[in-house]
């Protein structure tokens, strides 16, 4: 069966290439199910679901959330569409804000700033196409006026929302403003 | 002893038809024939070693260059304009594997697309790493945006301690020419016009990472990243 020394040497590298390949892909494939923390794990820590939590202020060696903009005041609000649609509602009174809707993988399910929402006031309600259903039989008087943002399955979840603090001054106004936001259900 | 494996390694071919031996079976496992119809015979615990050690070199290579992937953090499908490296379909649905394990890992919250955009750079224009210890010149104009920030980070990407508290500079408070274009200087120690500070106690070897954010840009809403201007990033000096 052995046909010299250098094909067996030949033989037993290849095979140490596709099986290494094999696992390389294995392991960066099973790292998203086996993080200890996820960012949907980590915004629970500042508050209870179901309601917009302010985040601290981030300074060096105290970042909230990795990753974020230090100019930016951060709120997050945890969801769950099984317990019905929420419907996200907040008046900032800065030049800049935008929200992010992500799913519990973390991959950005629906995204707006304060220009492409069409007003000052955000209002965005967010569920599965079979709650909009029931909904429509019997629709609230504002339904013409909110973002809807319908999605195929009962998604678990988190918003961010972002406000720019144009100086120190305001920052108390947005700290209110974010504070007020509501993510409830209707 | 010695003379024995003498006496059988110096067996002439006649003395070996005379006893018969080369027609019997144990003449077919000699070293005589060729090794390619030379019969097999099992060796068991070679076999068994053999594929241990393939295994354990195939499953240490694999692990470490998917680690030395992830542990990069640099998304591969990166959208790269002069020193900036932007990652568009980071973080969302679209994501190829390697930065859905980067960003789930670094349980990173990315800038949504309809939010903005952020451009990292880790090297300078010139193809430099970019070091917290030197002085920087970051100047020329960014693809239009509503509002943009400019950020200091160490290698790992968090925040550092700097001499006035603030690690970032805004669009709106910067000192501009009368194009538009600005300049912007990033160093340790106050400066004129537009100061990046820079970390306060840093050693080169933390690293120094520069993050643009851009804010309800629209190069994030379909319009192509190719052809945009960015920033150049240039080392002036350095102790």
């Amino acid at each position: 069966m052995t046909l010299s020394p250098r094909f067996n040497l030949t033989v037993g590298l290849l095979a140490i290439f596709c099986l290494a390949a094999i696992i390389h892909i294995l392991v960066v494939l099973s790292i998203p199910h086996n993080v200890q923390h996820s960012a949907y794990d980590n915004v629970a820590a500042y508050g209870p679901d179901r309601q917009f939590n302010l985040l601290p202020d981030i300074r060096p060696g105290e970042e909230a959330l990795p990753d974020l903009d230090p100019a930016m005041k951060h709120a997050t609000c945890r969801f769950q569409l099984d317990n019905g649609p929420v419907l996200f509602d907040a008046s900032i009174p800065v030049s800049f804000w935008s929200i992010g809707l992500f799913n519990a993988a973390g991959e950005a399910v629906y995204s707006l700033n304060n220009r492409t929402a069409g007003a000052e006031r955000l209002s965005m309600l967010v569920l599965t196409t079979e709650q909009l259903s029931i909904l429509r039989e019997n629709p609230p008087e504002n339904l013409e006026d909110l973002i809807v943002i319908e999605t195929e399955e009962p998604i678990s979840g988190f918003a961010l929302l972002r406000a720019y603090v144009p100086h120190g001054s305001r920052a108390t106004d947005v700290d209110q403003a974010l504070k007020a936001a509501n993510c409830t259900g209707i | 002893m010695t003379d024995q494996s003498v006496s059988h390694a110096t067996r002439g071919p006649d003395q070996g038809r005379a006893d018969g031996s080369s027609f019997s079976e144990s003449a077919w496992y000699g070293e005589k024939l060729p090794r390619a119809i030379r019969p097999y015979r099992s060796h068991p615990v070679r076999t068994l070693a053999t594929i241990a050690l393939v295994v354990v070199l195939a499953s240490l290579l694999g692990i470490s260059t998917a680690y030395l992937l992830i542990e990069r953090e640099q998304p591969l499908n990166a959208v790269t304009i002069g020193p900036w490296h932007a990652y568009p379909k980071a973080g969302t649905a679209d994501a190829d594997p390697y930065s859905v394990a980067i960003y789930t890992r670094g349980a990173v919250i990315p800038l949504a697309n309809g939010e903005g955009l952020a451009l990292v750079a880790r090297e300078d224009s010139a193809g430099q790493q970019l070091d917290p210890t030197c002085i920087y010149r970051i100047a020329g104009q960014t693809p239009s945006a509503r509002l943009w920030t400019l950020t200091a980070l160490d290698g790992n990407g968090h925040l550092v301690e700097t001499l006035p508290g603030r690690g970032n500079l805004v669009s709106s408070d910067l000192l501009r020419a009368q194009d538009g274009s600005f300049q912007i200087t990033a160093a340790r120690n106050p400066h004129s016009g537009n100061w990046l500070p820079l970390a306060a106690a840093a050693k080169a070897s933390d690293g120094l990472r520069f993050v643009l954010r851009l804010y309800d840009a629209p190069v994030t809403t379909g319009a192509a990243l190719d052809g945009v201007s960015v920033p150049l990033i240039e080392r002036t000096g350095c102790p």
